[in-house]
């Protein structure tokens, strides 16, 4: 894929007609949907049939992307919504908050003493509500401004700086032990 | 920088999920099978499908029946959406299958919105387009679409003047919508020859 090509160009490509141009916007923008889902779902499978499903629905939908090159931000609403969806689908399937609980057991079987960070937070992140979870993703792990992640989710900046606060807050509590021990 | 540095334990933590292991090789391969395997776009089988010749035997009776119940949607349409209070150029819609044939149903659109210069019909049936689907206008303000759909559910909406989308008041609104546009669901049933105002 030629880096130079903006998401603009690509899109217009697609919608004239060049299927093929849309595995560039796929290249292009799987790695940061894939982080994303992943840190909402919790479950790395889960995570990328979601990714999937949004770029498919993204494909379907390209015409209504009023801004082509600004595919990735109109993209990642797309898999915000994708992953509300894919874990309201979770729950009624499997039960009020079964499946964050097993996600929960699965992080907290891991080997007594891991001494791994990245499972740390891994577990401390299924521990988080689900949106201040992705308030805390989309601010502190993609970048968002405030303003931009209101036109993701739908939510008010004051609420959305709320979430995010609740989110550091617990998190210092799940982890600052652990931190402590790593840098100590 | 993202916000956190602020707070070292935060920025740590951010900095370590930015780090996630990237998509196996065949992720894009995946996808693209996917997309090669979406049907092509409404408009283009609708286009094929008027286009295509077909004989249609109507008795005189049965012609006349036809052309009679087609003008009462007609009618009703009109009355329901001059019926209805257009506040600052809000709309009104009622949509109803006004015939069917072979596998299509002949969803007939209709939105009041005497303001408007142009309104087009988008949904997932024409990938969302905001200029394939012009709908015509009469001197009320009302305008109207006859669009051939197969059986199944559809979202869509009414793009006013290019840039406005509005959902029909008079239909289910879409729950879930992917891309934080108002919209609406409208469901064509197998066989179906008519149906009520909002739920085709």
């Amino acid at each position: 894929m030629n880096q130079d090509v903006s998401d603009g160009v690509l899109v217009r490509r697609v919608l004239e007609g060049d299927t093929e141009a849309f595995a560039g916007l796929v290249t292009r923008h799987r790695e940061r949907g894939l982080r994303f889902a992943a840190g909402m779902l919790g479950d790395r499978a889960d995570a990328e049939e979601a990714l999937q499903d949004a770029f498919v629905r993204a494909y379907r939908g390209l015409r209504s992307c009023r801004e082509p090159d600004r595919f990735g931000a109109w993209f990642l609403r797309i898999l915000v919504n994708r992953c509300r969806t894919r874990r309201a689908g979770r729950r009624r399937r499997d039960g009020l908050f079964v499946r964050d609980e097993a996600a929960l057991e699965r992080a907290a079987s891991r080997p007594a003493g891991d001494p791994d960070w990245r499972e740390e937070i891994d577990r401390a992140l299924v521990r988080l509500d689900a949106l201040q979870r992705e308030a805390f993703l989309l601010k502190h792990v993609e970048g968002l401004e405030y303003q931009e992640m209101a036109g993701l989710t739908g939510a008010r900046i004051p609420a959305l700086k709320m979430r995010v606060k609740r989110a550091c807050d617990h998190l210092r509590v799940l982890l600052q032990e652990v931190n402590d021990a790593r840098v100590g | 920088m993202h916000g956190s540095a602020e707070d070292p334990l935060i920025a740590r933590v951010a900095a370590e999920l930015r780090r996630r292991p990237p998509a196996p090789p065949d992720f894009e391969a995946r996808v693209m099978a996917a997309v090669r395997r979406l049907p092509p776009s409404l408009p283009a089988r609708a286009w094929t499908w008027l286009r295509e010749p077909r004989t249609l035997a109507v008795s005189p009776l049965g012609g006349l029946a036809a052309a009679a119940g087609l003008a009462a949607l007609v009618i009703v349409g009109a009355w329901a959406a001059t019926r209805s209070p257009a506040a600052g150029g809000a709309a009104r819609v009622a949509a109803a299958p006004a015939a069917a044939r072979d596998t299509h149903t002949l969803v007939t659109f209709v939105f009041m919105a005497p303001g408007a210069r142009t309104v087009t019909v988008a949904g997932d049936f024409d990938g969302w387009d905001r200029v394939q689907m012009p709908m015509r206008r009469d001197a009320s303000g009302l305008w109207t679409l006859d669009v051939p759909l197969p059986p199944g559910r559809y979202q869509y909406a009414f793009v006013v003047d290019g840039r406005r989308f509005v959902a029909d008041p008079a239909a289910p609104r879409a729950v879930g919508d992917d891309f934080g546009q108002p919209t609406s669901v409208v469901t064509v049933a197998a066989g179906a020859t008519r149906a009520g105002r909002g739920s085709l």
